[in-house]
């Protein structure tokens, strides 16, 4: 009883913090949350549950971590603590040269879709013509159009000009594929810019060409970051494109690489989870920094 | 550029022609792009499925080929398999609106919930999967948790059988789902007006009763946003995640549509029975994305 009366009085004291006088600073909402507990002990429930949550979305990570960090020997017994499926990680698997691959072929791929889909985007927001609506509709609709559609037809074409085994074919593959949604991103940002801006530039001298490169592209600097960030991720964690047209352990990405040791016959389980942990780290940490670009560009689709 | 100014000050016809002629030249690395590596490809696809292509020869053959295609018993298993994973679509999208709607009641932390449950979202199929096979393998972690609560007759290797495979890779892909739909329903409930449940309390509305009568009926158009993406990630997005737990079998048990794709055309040589299943892939997605606007448009 006293000890409850204790904690009102806590909370009391953490009162002022709320109405906007005292003292900011994280105790002072822990404190809140304990006299919310009071008032409504619901809340107490809803925390667990999202602890629970949490816990089994985190599990892989855990799983990943823990298994990488033993030898072979110790997987099988379950315990034990050893680095050396690390130190062999190296040799099992060319990560050093995969990762190369992977970075070289998202720039690349990421480049076209930026020069793709902001000139477009520019064009089809900004410089009226006639027929520009079926031309949109044209590019935006091939966002419907799943890779596994055209990947038959695709890879004959590219082995017919032989370019399969080169970096070109999955950077130009990729970039294709990534360009109608980002296009669809840039035109309905650069919708949002207003057009005085491009008439003012024009005012100045400015052609189009220049007006888009000069003022709408150094505007659209929100909107180039979500497309870089949601196209990184999609161009570093695909396996199909890469499988088909990447088939040398030289030119494969990092994500090909690990599905291929991951489907070898003799394979070790921690040296398989370094890797996992390899392939998924730049991924996470773009996410990590980039989080708010991705969310943006993710939910872009509702309202339209 | 002095004669841009002119141009400006003048306006009419030269303006909007010159306008125009910026306009469709800016258009043109796009529409080679998208038009050299998905439109003629998916033109191929159309046109190659009525043959027998292997790839570098073709003889016509007809639209039969999709007669006996749907006669074909396998691929009606492929075909029932794209079902079994449409059953899981509720469940992808309940999970996450649940856990949406408790993270939107901003206890302690709120905000470091959200963005480790959104986490996974960043790791690929291939990761995903290679964790999910030690997951559901024998001995492996549900089997533990299977027995601790004291249903180890469960216990078993979930990928070896086509029912318990299609099961396994049903609930990845539902776990991967949580971090997408559960922002996608947060974005959704961030833009109700908190006033709206100010309101609700007034009225001493209980929780369950603010759920059920103000946050979902005013979430629609975001149920109708996660249903659609759902189910073209289901259709579309889980080659790696089957290439890499199942291989699709055992038996076709876990393969499905895209997969069958890689399958016909990539293993056995078959291009023109791989294009075709690809036109039919396309022609169901299209049908969703039909219901989709059918849909909103019955609302407006």
């Amino acid at each position: 009883m006293s000890a409850r009366s204790q904690g009102t009085r806590l909370a009391r004291q953490a009162g002022p913090e709320a109405s906007g006088v005292g003292y900011p600073g994280p105790p002072s909402r822990f404190s809140r949350f304990i006299r919310e507990l009071r008032a409504d002990p619901a809340r107490g429930a809803i925390f667990l549950f999202l602890v629970a949550v949490t816990f089994v979305m985190l599990y892989p990570f855990y799983f990943m971590v823990r298994n990488s960090l033993m030898s072979s020997q110790q997987y099988v017994v379950g315990h034990g603590f050893s680095t050396s499926s690390w130190s062999q990680l190296f040799s099992a698997l060319p990560v050093l040269r995969e990762l190369g691959n992977s970075t070289l072929i998202a720039f690349f791929a990421i480049l076209i879709i930026l020069f793709c889909s902001t000139t477009a985007g520019f064009a089809f927001a900004k410089l009226a013509f006639r027929g520009r609506g079926i031309v949109f509709i044209a590019v935006i609709g091939c966002m419907m159009i799943p890779v596994q559609s055209i990947i038959v037809p695709e890879y004959v074409n590219l082995s017919h000009f032989g370019l399969i085994n080169t970096y070109a074919s999955a950077i130009l593959v990729y970039g294709a594929l990534g360009t109608p949604f980002a296009t669809f991103l840039m035109t309905a940002y650069f919708r949002g810019l207003p057009d005085e801006v491009v008439e003012a530039a024009l005012c100045d001298g400015l052609t189009y060409g220049k007006a888009y490169w000069r003022i709408a592209l150094p505007l659209a600097k929100p909107a180039l970051v979500t497309v870089i960030v949601l196209q990184f991720i999609q161009i570093w964690d695909d396996l199909l494109v890469g499988l088909l047209f990447l088939q040398e352990p030289t030119n494969r990405t990092i994500t090909v690489g690990l599905a291929a040791l991951s489907s070898g016959r003799v394979v070790s389980i921690p040296i398989l989870m370094a890797g996992a942990i390899v392939s998924a780290l730049p991924a996470i940490v773009v996410y990590v920094v980039f989080q708010r670009y991705l969310i943006t560009g993710m939910t872009l689709g509702i309202n339209r | 550029m002095g004669l841009a100014v002119a141009e400006v000050v003048a306006g009419g016809n030269r303006l909007g022609r010159n306008r125009a002629r910026a306009g469709i030249l800016l258009l043109v690395p796009a529409v080679l792009v998208v038009g050299g590596f998905i439109a003629v490809p998916i033109g191929q696809a159309i046109y190659y499925s009525m043959t027998n292509w292997n790839g570098i020869t073709a003889q016509w053959v007809g639209p039969s080929t999709y007669a006996a295609l749907f006669k074909n018993p396998i691929f009606l298993r492929v075909l029932e398999n794209n079902g079994l994973l449409l059953l899981s679509v509720p469940v992808a999208i309940g999970v996450p609106l649940v856990i949406a709607s408790m993270i939107n009641e901003k206890v302690w932390g709120w905000r470091i919930f959200r963005s480790l449950i959104f986490l996974p979202t960043a790791i690929s199929w291939v990761v995903i999967g290679i964790v999910a096979v030690r997951v559901f393998a024998d001995p492996g972690a549900l089997d533990s948790i299977l027995g601790a609560v004291g249903l180890g007759f469960l216990q078993r290797d979930f990928l070896s059988q086509p029912g318990t495979a299609i099961l396994a890779v049903g609930l990845t892909f539902v776990w991967s789902m949580v971090g997408t739909n559960t922002i996608i329903f947060l974005t959704g409930m961030s833009t109700i007006d908190p006033a709206i449940y100010e309101a609700a309390a007034v009225d001493a509305a209980g929780r369950w009763a603010i759920f059920a009568h103000i946050t979902i009926p005013l979430l629609k158009r975001y149920f109708q946003f996660s249903f659609v993406l759902t189910i073209i990630t289901a259709f579309t997005a889980l080659f790696s995640l089957i290439f890499i737990m199942t291989g699709g079998g055992p038996n076709y048990g876990t393969t499905t549509l895209e997969f069958f794709i890689y399958l016909e055309a990539f293993s056995v040589g078959n291009f023109g029975t791989g294009a075709m299943i690809g036109v039919v892939l396309l022609v169901i997605l299209l049908g969703v994305s039909m219901i989709q606007l059918w849909l909103l448009r019955g609302e407006h």
